[in-house]
């Protein structure tokens, strides 16, 4: 029995040494403790954040599992003389006013920074600040984007088309869905929005870096779920500006039968609200 | 009542009562209704534990195809129903029919007829839901079937309709247990047997009970609306309809029943602790408080699971407040668990080992539920495979380690025998690091950026990618699986011989302990006296029941 829980400690301590190298490098291999540190100042709020709440669970965590330790190493029966008699302690009013306030503060303190990066990060940005607009439109099985600049971009599943923006730009995301409810989600930018038919949902991206983002569709929607691949391409402002044409160019040249190219979204309230769209959906 | 027969022994309680099959059909008894269920209760989980392994294949690397997408899909959505369903709570339901009415000391429970009835609406329930599977399809869009894809249009086949009559048909039978329960709780109590004495597994099934009556409802209503969209074309829930009003309505149920699910593992864990540590509980009146404390919150929190469907923030920010509430009288349970122990001189016996195992790692279910209440964060976490560890962590850790020790906590008063040890431990040790190795690295799997349901994946964000943890998991859930295999060999093998456990072999504190092993059909030939919540314990330092040696269990 003591070997077993020799073995215990041996895996505990082989997973934190599995751990330990995924500090150093953030991300790739799948055992990353953290969240990803976005490119984009919203995205990285909720790193901030993720780390924040993580100093009290920490805390709580190790405190609570030494504890347990502690009883099965010196309050086991064999470590007691025969015959002993524990305390019969049937409560204690003191202790038990000190951990229900603890936690309590722990929590308030948690909740008013996530309220405050609520307010600061997910409301939708206002039309002075936006610096372009794309309308996502999630389908069974693929991504439509239509830009305010009047590009549209069609990624199918399993093979995605970039989703093209340039670098220090605020970008408004409007999502909707087609059909059924999808999740537009690239982790390494920002948060997941839902794509919910008759509904328009905002998010926006600020992405500070050139490169490629990937993401996948993060809500169930049928068969083809697992192939609703993104990929987010963010270029210079000059790139961007030559994508651009090129794309206007190749549409002109090919009479597309597909939507019409978005309106910019509509003047809606100010808040991330679920307001139903006006129009009715498809 | 003139002559007083000798108790009856287990090996005639075998041939007499155990017997007949047609016994089995139709007894009221709530002691063979309760084998029932959980049997059943059993018989789902290595079911739906099968189905994860089939899912865990095919997840073991990128871009395999074992399966296809739309057999994955069907296979998730019955592990998740079949397991939250079909086993959790029918297996509670099980040992609770079976538990309190003895912990309360009576002979039956209020209705027994209606026990019966409740009963045998399971099994019907679970052929309705499988029956899909023979008919084209089962259900495919996860347990909780979110509209619009489970609609009509997305969903022609019948899957979608025998999971909706199989759900309304269990809501049937959870609100007829939960009447029942709460009726002998309430009428059928032993002289003595006060509120304020009732063991806390009684008293964690009358928050289980309020809480399923409260919520079984919506769920049912939240079935037919879908059902009128499907039949007779209403648009409730259509692409043209409101969809997420189907997500408030189905978490209004879907919520607490996680808490329907796991609050009568606390209450075992409240019962078996404080025996193995001979300490009284700590805090009892604390204890019942926070259990109706989570049983209020826990109806108040369900828009948490959906953070990223676009609320308005202030709405989101009530929710968010709610559900970190929780963690208040959760945590005052889990500190009275450990004051309880804390000092005390602890018998590591099995139900204690997999008691601990609760211990350790539901704790980290509770610490990244905190993580996941607050909304920021939530819109990276939700829907990721960090999600699938939290409430494994939950699930497994709060409701499976807590079933494992109140069935080695139990089964000698049920069977009369006790469990093997040395397969015990085993199961335990192999469970314990099965299970964190499965689920541990899950969380780090969702921090980059691996959503759930998928049926497969591309290689992985980064250059590593993700299948190597996926190879971990996939090991570590064959080990789990392989604990499960020894736990039932277990069982087979300790029903008829294992060590006989004599009344008490415990040492217990509650009235089941006085009766003999297994119970009467009548449950006591005498109801003893009760004069507080630890009852057999008074008579036990008052020498009002003679002393009986314990038959030696080997250590």
């Amino acid at each position: 029995m003591r070997l077993l829980g020799l073995a215990t400690v041996l895996v505990a301590a082989a997973m934190v040494a599995l751990a330990l190298p995924a500090l150093a490098d953030q991300g790739g291999s799948g055992i990353s403790p953290f969240l990803p540190e976005a490119d984009s100042p919203n995205g990285r709020n909720l790193w901030t954040l993720y780390n924040l709440i993580s100093i009290p669970a920490l805390i709580i965590f190790v405190g609570v599992e030494v504890a347990l330790l502690i009883i099965i190493v010196r309050f086991r029966r064999s470590a007691r003389p025969p015959g002993f008699v524990p305390p019969q302690w049937h409560g204690n009013h003191r202790v038990e006013v000190i951990w229900t306030v603890i936690p309590t503060v722990v929590i308030a303190i948690i909740g008013v920074l996530s309220f405050l990066e609520l307010q600061r990060d997910f409301t939708k940005p206002t039309d002075a600040e936006t610096q372009l607009d794309i309308t996502i439109t999630g389908y069974q099985f693929g991504w439509t984007y239509d830009y305010s600049d009047g590009v549209q971009v069609n990624s199918v599943a399993n093979h995605p088309t970039a989703m093209v923006v340039p670098q220090g730009h605020l970008v408004r995301i409007r999502t909707q869905g087609r059909d059924v409810i999808h999740s537009w989600w690239v982790p390494y930018l920002m948060g997941k929005t839902d794509a919910v038919p008759g509904y328009d949902n905002y998010t926006w991206i600020k992405p500070e870096k050139t490169g490629d983002y990937r993401g996948e569709c993060a809500e169930l929607c049928g068969a083809g779920h697992s192939t609703m691949l993104i990929l987010v391409k963010v270029v210079t402002p000059q790139e961007y500006q030559s994508w651009v044409q090129q794309e206007k160019a190749k549409a002109a040249a090919t009479p597309s039968p597909s939507v019409k190219p978005s309106a910019s979204p509509s003047p809606g309230s100010g808040a991330r609200t679920a307001s139903p769209s006006p129009s009715p959906s498809r | 009542m003139a002559t007083v027969a000798a108790p009856p022994r287990p090996k005639a309680y075998d041939e007499t009562f155990f017997r007949p099959i047609s016994l089995w059909l139709t007894t009221t008894d709530h002691k063979l209704i309760g084998i029932m269920y959980m049997f059943t209760g059993v018989a789902a989980f290595v079911v739906a534990g099968a189905f994860a392994l089939v899912i865990r294949i095919q997840l073991t690397q990128p871009n395999l195809n074992v399966i296809s997408a739309e057999t994955y899909n069907q296979l998730v959505s019955a592990h998740g129903t079949t397991m939250i369903f079909f086993f959790v709570t029918i297996f509670m339901t099980g040992i609770a029919n079976y538990m309190v009415p003895i912990m309360v000391g009576a002979r039956d429970m209020a209705f027994p007829r209606l026990n019966l009835l409740g009963f045998w609406l399971i099994p019907m329930s679970i052929f309705v839901y499988y029956s899909g599977f023979f008919t084209g399809g089962a259900l495919n869009a996860g347990w909780t079937g979110y509209a619009p894809l489970t609609e009509l249009k997305y969903n022609p086949g019948t899957g979608v309709d025998l999971w909706v009559f199989s759900l309304a048909i269990w809501g049937l039978s959870g609100i007829m247990a939960s009447t029942n329960f709460l009726t002998t709780i309430v009428a059928l109590r032993a002289p003595g047997m006060t509120l304020t004495r009732l063991p806390l597994f009684v008293w964690a099934q009358i928050s289980t009970s309020i809480l399923l009556l409260i919520v079984g409802s919506p769920l049912v209503a939240v079935l037919v609306l879908l059902e009128l969209d499907r039949q007779f074309g209403t648009h409730f829930f259509t692409t043209d309809g409101r969809p997420v009003l189907f997500q408030h309505l189905f978490w209004f149920f879907g919520h607490p029943e996680v808490y329907i699910m796991i609050l009568p593992g606390f209450g075992m864990i409240s019962e078996i602790i404080p025996v193995f540590s001979r300490k009284p509980i700590f805090g009892y009146s604390s204890m019942v408080a926070a259990l109706f404390g989570i049983v209020f919150l826990s109806m108040a929190v369900w828009a948490h699971h959906m953070f990223t469907v676009g609320m308005n923030i202030y709405v989101e920010t009530f929710f968010m407040v709610m559900t970190m509430l929780i963690a208040i009288p959760t945590g005052i349970k889990f500190f009275n668990w450990i004051a309880t122990a804390w000092a005390g001189s602890i018998d590591f016996t099995l139900p204690m080992k997999f008691a601990f195992g609760f211990l350790a790692t539901f704790l980290i279910g509770g610490i990244t539920g905190v993580y996941l209440s607050s909304v920021p964060v939530d819109t990276q976490l939700h829907q990721s495979y960090y999600v699938v560890a939290h409430l494994h962590y939950v699930l497994f850790g709060g409701a499976v380690f807590t079933i494992f020790a109140g069935l080695y906590y139990w089964f000698p008063k049920i069977t009369g025998r006790l469990l093997n040890e040395k397969l015990g431990e085993w199961n335990f040790w192999t469970l314990f690091i099965g299970f964190n190795g499965t689920f541990l690295v899950m969380h780090t799997l969702g921090l980059e950026g691996m959503p759930r349901r998928i049926a497969t994946y591309p290689g992985g964000f980064g250059e590593e990618g993700w299948g190597t943890v996926n190879v971990i998991i996939t090991i570590s859930s064959f080990l789990l699986a392989f604990s499960v295999l020894l736990f039932l060999i277990n069982v087979i093998w300790s029903n008829r011989h294992g060590p006989l456990a004599g009344d008490d072999p415990w040492e217990g504190n509650s009235l089941e302990w006085a009766t003999t092993s297994p119970p009467p059909p009548y449950n006591f030939e005498r109801v003893p006296p009760v004069r507080s919540f630890m009852p057999l314990r008074d008579l036990r330092e008052s020498g009002e029941i003679a002393e009986e040696e314990p038959p030696a269990r080997p250590s």
